[in-house]
């Protein structure tokens, strides 16, 4: 049942590579929308088999593949993850979609899309440690070529750091998964098994550092950010809206499946620690997305900041918080590729991305007027104007939080003030103003490329006015995990520390 | 063929214009000659002329017969009277026939106006409240702008404020209101009110004066176009240079109808003429001044944005950025609108060709304008040289110079960042 996730992009991947036909760019790209597509209608199906009131693994596949190491193919879905696979699934889509017809080596290009989505949706649904590790670290590859091909200026440079990185990243990741089996004399790496290991709290806490840092550089959070800027700068739209779109969400969901879910103890105690830590993302990314003059650049920021408030649900674990973080993950997928993708048009149209040279966008005959109010649309959904999704996840991760982390919620309450800000600098530049009629001979937007921005705007819309379509997924995975966490021990260290200090 | 050379007799001039003076010296426009120049031009001329000839008789309709109506609510439904009205230079019986054409309204006129652009009969006010009619605000506000600069009309306006006038209008004003003790009485209160306002129907009678003469040209033009019997954008330009003369001495009057009552508010017999009351000062207000509309720009005047002196306003045609603003425009926005009913089918075709084909026609065919309105200035500069300077062949290398620094002058004006000459030099500038 979950197999299919993984293993029909990977396969299209292959096969558009190399069947041994001519293939036009518009084919290669034909055929990697239907196999996304394909995907895309397979996790949809999947949403009709999911028991929403089971807070346990469902739909298990087990495959025994190397015993002695403890790998096994071991698959499974809960509430958290079915979040994760549907936005992976949509957002490959969209981002095959958002493709250019005329892109270079066409075949390569399409086949890594689907090889990353392919290792991200077995990553989300992975039962195993090892696993979880080795398809997390394949994605890494095709991005890496994905950026320093496709990608702009600096794509060299940013690709390689990129793959530093995110090596970095998974070197911690593994130690930290090897410590659980040299902490716990057991070698089975598979979910369960792990979660029935009993590990003293010190080195609970110090697995937890190492894992909590691995998934920080992939998220990023601030201080670990410095290659996210650069590549999603450096990426083509249709990459940027996978790397920040879905990739991201691989630290979050690695971050709420092995560190709180392995390590509830500790997880108890390093809370506040790690809402200070959030707080201090989500205040510098948004800080630093208004000093911002590309607008590409803007946006990376602003998710820096906005993958704060994720962290900020976590660290609460209130039922309501976790629910509000998970959503919160999706909303701010939907919301990043669809401002990545608005922007990639604007790129290709304008030719610039500098909010010093946009203007008058909006004008309904020469410029490009569904593209800004597209824009503007995604920038109030990204500031948490009510009514749209961006709101209702952000609310709830405030809410939830708020009885634990007052002030740092509050903190975070400001943070999407800033978001306000810079995002009403870069419609005021880009979209109003006076269009310069010297200079303004840009391309129609067709209505090809207007498609996957329609859909995702759609989604932002609907999931605003109907949030329940988005939220009641994960509750009852949330409850599970907010009850597997000591809270009262929590609380009363939240209550022990002097709230100067938070 | 006038080329872009300078006088044998005289140095090159070494304004910034320099090129452009050189083929205006040599007889052209300050449009470049070429043959996509001349179709867009003469297409946009036909495109014009339809609601031009609405404009002139819709302005005579008010300037005449509604008048001082205190509710004008049906004032743009003009009647079925002016509608048939001679024009007085085409037509079989014209009072100076001039140019072919027919007499009353076009027939591309008369069907747009029953059915619009929805091309479904519908009644008038209908078609009205649902803006689909010609935009005669363009019109108003074109005459608005030739009112409210009082400086470039001075023999016109001296007599708007003359006891002969004042007399007339007061005529006028108690003939109108005969019978009406309310607006009698309100008159009586306030006559400088109701002066005012008859002065202000007097430049409606002044402008769909100007423009009666302008529609036959136009249609004309395009009639010659299409006939290949206009081959260049000089042509075109000489053509409305003999134009200007023929008619440069034609009446411009005031009349006022009330039943088949005529009160003259300005008599023919005041020898105001058709080239120095009506055109140079429709020129200067309309394509050189107009006024900062609003709606198309946030102008600051305390931050200096917006001239003290109305004499510095360059808003016009000349000077426009044809862009609107979200849905704001200035008024040839709504001269644009109007155009687009009456394109000729191969400007149609050029404009699906270039940039966004249909999608952004409107502001094609007003760069079109642009272009085509500084080919009337052309014309028009050409003409005051003629009528107050020297032959271009002059052998007397002064009158030469005279010439030049006439049109260096006239030039400078277009010096100025905003103005559009630089680029209609360009066909790349659509």
């Amino acid at each position: 049942m979950l197999s299919p996730l993984i293993w029909l992009p990977i396969t299209g991947a292959l096969l558009i590579a190399f069947l041994p036909t001519q293939m036009t760019a518009k084919q290669a790209r034909s055929g990697a929308l239907a196999i996304a597509g394909t995907v895309l209608l397979w996790t949809v199906w999947l949403f009709t088999q999911f028991d929403l009131g089971n807070a346990t693994f469902q739909m298990q596949e087990f495959l025994p593949w190397l015993p002695m190491l403890g790998l096994n193919y071991d698959l499974a879905l809960d509430g958290l993850s079915l979040m994760m696979v549907a936005l992976n699934s949509l957002l490959t889509w969209v981002a095959i979609y958002s493709s250019p017809d005329k892109t270079e080596r066409p075949r390569f290009f399409y086949s890594l899309m689907l090889m990353v989505s392919g290792a991200v949706a077995g990553a989300f649904l992975a039962q195993n440690l090892l696993l979880f590790f080795l398809l997390f670290e394949l994605e890494l590859i095709p991005l890496y070529f994905l950026i320093s091909v496709w990608g702009g200026p600096k794509r060299d440079y940013a690709a390689t750091k990129f793959l530093l990185y995110t090596a970095s990243a998974g070197v911690l990741i593994l130690i930290g998964f090897l410590g659980i089996a040299w902490f716990g004399h057991s070698f089975d790496f598979s979910y369960e098994s792990v979660l029935q290991v009993q590990l003293p709290l010190q080195a609970q806490l110090i697995l937890l550092t190492i894992l909590i840092v691995g998934f920080g550089i992939k998220v990023p959070l601030v201080p670990f950010h410095t290659w996210q800027p650069d590549t999603y700068v450096a990426a083509s739209p249709p990459v940027a809206i996978m790397l920040g779109g879905v990739l991201a969400k691989l630290g979050t969901y690695g971050i709420f499946r092995f560190g709180m879910g392995l390590f509830p103890e500790a997880w108890s105690i390093v809370a506040p620690g790690l809402a200070t830590w959030a707080t201090v993302s989500v205040l510098y990314g948004s800080i630093t997305a208004i000093a911002q003059k590309d607008i590409k650049r803007m946006v990376a920021y602003s998710s820096i900041g906005h993958m704060g408030y994720v962290l900020l649900g976590a660290s609460a674990f209130t039922k309501l918080s976790l629910v509000g973080s998970i959503s919160q993950m999706v909303s701010h997928g939907l919301i990043l590729a669809l401002l990545f993708h608005l922007v990639g048009i604007v790129e290709d149209k304008v030719g610039t991305r500098q909010l010093d040279v946009l203007n008058g966008l909006m004008n309904p005959l020469r410029g490009l007027p569904m593209v800004s109010a597209l824009l503007i649309l995604s920038g109030m959904a990204s500031a948490g104007i009510p009514g749209l999704v961006g709101f209702i996840t952000e609310f709830l991760v405030f809410q939830g939080s708020y009885s634990v982390f007052p002030v740092l919620t509050l903190c975070c309450v400001v943070g999407t003030g800033l978001t306000a800000v810079y995002f009403v600098i870069l419609i005021n530049r880009t979209c109003f103003g006076r269009l310069d009629s010297q200079t303004a001979y840009y391309g129609k937007v067709s209505a090809d490329e207007r498609v996957p921005a329609f859909v995702l705007a759609a989604l932002v819309v609907v999931l605003g006015l109907q949030p329940s379509w988005l939220v009641h997924w994960s509750e009852a995975t949330s409850a599970s995990m907010v009850a597997a966490i000591p809270a009262a021990e929590t609380v009363q260290i939240a209550e022990a520390i002097p709230e100067s200090k938070l | 063929m006038p080329t872009a050379t300078s006088s044998k007799t005289l140095p090159p001039s070494s304004h910034a214009f320099a090129d452009i003076i050189h083929r205006l010296e040599a007889g052209g426009s300050m449009l470049p000659d070429t043959p996509d120049n001349l179709k867009q031009i003469i297409g946009i001329y036909k495109a014009y002329a339809v609601p031009m000839d609405f404009y002139w008789r819709g302005l005579l309709y008010i300037s005449e017969r509604v008048f001082l109506n205190p509710l004008p609510a049906f004032k743009y439904f003009i009647s079925d009277e002016y509608l048939d009205r001679p024009n007085a230079y085409a037509g079989d019986n014209a009072d100076l026939r001039i140019w072919r054409g027919q007499a009353d309204a076009h027939p591309e006129l008369r069907e747009f106006m029953a059915k619009g652009e929805l091309k479904r009969k519908l009644p008038k006010w209908m078609h009205h409240l649902w803006h689909d009619r010609i935009n005669m605000e363009f019109a108003e506000a074109c005459m608005q702008a030739m009112f409210w600069h009082d400086d470039i009309n001075p023999k016109f306006n001296a007599y708007l404020d003359s006891d002969a006038y004042k007399a007339n209008a007061d005529g006028a004003i108690r003939a109108y209101f005969k019978g009406n003790p309310a607006m009698l009485g309100l008159y009586k209160l306030f006559p400088d009110l109701f002066l005012e306002q008859v002065k202000r129907l007097s430049y409606y009678a002044n402008l769909g004066l100007f423009w009666e003469v302008m529609a036959p040209v136009f249609f004309e033009m395009s009639d010659l176009y299409d006939e290949g019997k206009l081959t260049t954008v000089p042509e075109a330009m000489d053509f409305l240079v003999n134009g200007i003369f023929a008619i440069a001495g034609r009446p411009i009057y005031h009349h006022l109808y009330v039943g088949d009552e005529c009160y003259e508010i300005i008599p023919k017999s005041e020898g105001f003429t058709w080239l120095y009351e009506a055109a140079l000062p429709y020129v200067e207000a309309v394509f050189y001044r107009t006024s900062p509309f609003r709606g198309t720009k946030s102008y600051n005047a305390q931050a200096g944005q917006v001239p003290s002196e109305p004499k510095d306003f360059h808003y016009g045609i000349l000077y426009a950025d044809l862009f609107p603003v979200g849905s704001a425009g200035i008024p040839p926005t709504l001269l644009m609108q109007d155009m687009l009913h009456f394109l000729p089918d191969y400007l149609v075709e050029e404009y699906q060709q270039h940039t966004r084909g249909a999608d952004d026609t409107l502001i094609q065919l007003g760069v079109t304008f642009q272009r085509s309105m500084y080919n009337v200035t052309s014309a028009v500069i050409q003409a005051l040289r003629t009528a107050l300077l020297y032959p271009l062949d002059d052998p007397n290398p002064q009158h030469l110079k005279a010439n030049r620094d006439f049109f260096e002058q006239q030039l400078d004006r277009f010096q100025r960042p905003e103005a559009r000459l630089k680029d209609i030099q360009q066909q790349t500038y659509r």
